[in-house]
């Protein structure tokens, strides 16, 4: 029997979260969500995910510092997919230059979400 | 018993004014008590109620999301999910409720796009809850019309239309500022008819909301933009300058060729400014020839007009004004010159003495 693949999803708007969530386990994944930066780096840490999806904007610790945390001191090779609202352009650039594979401009379609969550898992 | 009496004795004999400072200062007490006691029970309520509404928020969260999903992928609506409204509609009669649900489907609606947003949006018809926004509309308090205008963009209900184009002139600038973004994010240029005969200024910040909208949308039709060009409604000008720049509207240059008569410097200074982007060398001649009788925000906006466009042509004419007083045209001129003719530029620093200008040649020798 195969494990499961663990993501995290790391995302301030919890109903987005708790959609995205209920979306990807059907796909067959396991989700862990962080309300918040500060959460996300707990939860990479104590679980090693396949893949991390990361808002840019968030409390306490930014994605940007999320990704720098996961790059540059857990020195993970963790595919991480950014979630960008208008006007963040060069965040996004920023998210790139720190280790991003991928991106998503808010509003989204969760189905292609888990396309692109499912080629970088390929 | 003896001890109340001499109390109550002393304070007789005590002088009124001392008497009077008690009373204030007793009523002053019972005032600071009441207060403390109201302010106990007001902050137990808002921290009741923000229970409540976390309580409310992840069943509607979860609840929610349990009826996106349970469609049958068809366009219809699913048995379960028939259910789930009728329990809905019941529990959205209740104020408190409804505004919970509104701001869980806001908060999703605003991040998701494609089948689910428009699952969401079909909710909001399903549910009724398009008929409480409809009803604030009427209501009393502009903080309830605008709430309602808010929801009806966000869940995109075009039949508000009429109701809401009557706003767009309320005394009220929320409820104005709402009805803008309503009828510009549902009908992006065709909602921007309001403009034909607005009276209320468009606030700087007003314009660049419109803007932004605008820009989300591609392959839009764009309106005629001339009339808002002549509008009497000087912001209405601005904004209309911006979209000629942002969506180069080049078909309306006869009229901002007129534009540069208008008594309004600012509308001038911005005029020669889009005139400027559109490389047009029709206004060239009109403010050469003008260039004495102008403002000194013209001017400058003039010269940056001739980075562009100036040509051997000009050369008199920007060698005059080297010698210009403003020190910003002083530097555009030789800059141009040295464009357009840059041995007459290489010898200027020996028939010139001003030491402004042997300091700026020398520095765009080097730069």
């Amino acid at each position: 029997m195969s494990e499961k693949k663990k993501i995290v999803l790391a995302e301030d708007n919890s109903t987005l979260s708790l959609l995205l969530k209920f979306r990807l386990q059907k796909e067959g994944y396991d989700i862990f969500i962080a309300k918040d930066g500060k959460q996300a780096i707990e939860l990479i840490e104590e679980h090693n995910p396949e893949l991390i999806l990361t808002d840019i904007m968030m409390p306490y610790i930014s994605g940007l510092e999320v990704i720098s945390h996961v790059r540059n001191k857990l020195e993970m090779k963790v595919p991480i997919i950014v979630f960008s609202a208008a006007g963040q352009e060069e965040m996004v650039l920023k998210a790139f230059s720190l280790g991003a594979n991928d991106f998503m401009g808010k509003p989204f379609s969760p189905n292609e979400l888990v396309i692109r969550v499912k080629r970088l898992l390929s | 018993m003896n001890d109340y009496q001499n109390i109550l004795e002393y304070f007789n004999q005590l002088p009124v004014l001392v008497k009077l400072v008690w009373y204030v200062s007793f009523l002053l007490f019972i005032f600071i008590l009441g207060l403390i006691f109201y302010l106990k029970i007001l902050r137990n309520n808002l921290r009741e109620n923000e229970k409540k509404r976390i309580k409310y928020q992840k069943i509607y969260e979860e609840n929610l999301i349990n009826y996106l999903y349970a469609g049958d992928g068809i366009e219809g609506i699913s048995p379960e999910q028939r259910v789930f409204i009728n329990n809905m509609k019941k529990d959205i009669s209740n104020t408190f409720n409804r505004n919970v649900l509104i701001s869980v489907m806001t908060k999703l609606v605003n991040d998701i796009s494609g089948e689910i947003a428009q699952a969401i949006h079909k909710f909001y018809f399903e549910t009724g809850l398009i008929d409480y926004s409809l009803l604030k509309l009427k209501a009393r308090k502009w903080e309830i019309k605008a709430a309602g205008i808010h929801e009806l963009t966000q869940f995109e209900v075009k039949q508000a239309y009429n109701e809401i184009e009557k706003l767009i002139k309320h005394p009220h600038k929320e409820v104005r500022n709402q009805a803008q973004l309503y009828l510009v994010n549902l009908f992006q240029f065709k909602g921007l008819k309001f403009l034909n005969d607005l009276t209320y200024q468009l606030s700087e910040w007003d314009q660049i909301q419109l803007l932004e909208i605008l820009q989300k949308f591609d392959n839009q039709e764009i309106t005629d933009i001339t009339l808002w060009l002549k509008s009497n409604n000087l912001s209405v000008v601005k904004f209309a300058l911006k979209l000629a720049k942002v969506y180069n509207q080049f078909e309306s240059k006869e009229t901002l060729l007129e534009l540069l008569k208008h008594n309004n410097k600012e509308i001038r200074v911005e005029t020669i400014k889009v005139l400027g982007y559109f490389y047009d060398t029709d206004s060239k001649e009109y403010l050469k020839s003008n260039f004495h009788d102008i403002t000194e925000g013209e001017q400058i906006a003039f010269f940056k007009l001739l980075e562009n466009i100036a040509d051997q042509t000009d050369q008199h004419f920007i060698i005059v004004n080297i010698s210009h007083p403003n020190f910003e045209i002083k530097l555009m001129a030789l800059k141009i010159l040295k464009n357009i003719n840059q041995p007459k530029f290489n010898t200027l620093k020996l028939a010139e003495n001003d030491i402004d200008v042997e300091r700026i040649v020398e520095f765009i020798k080097n730069n």
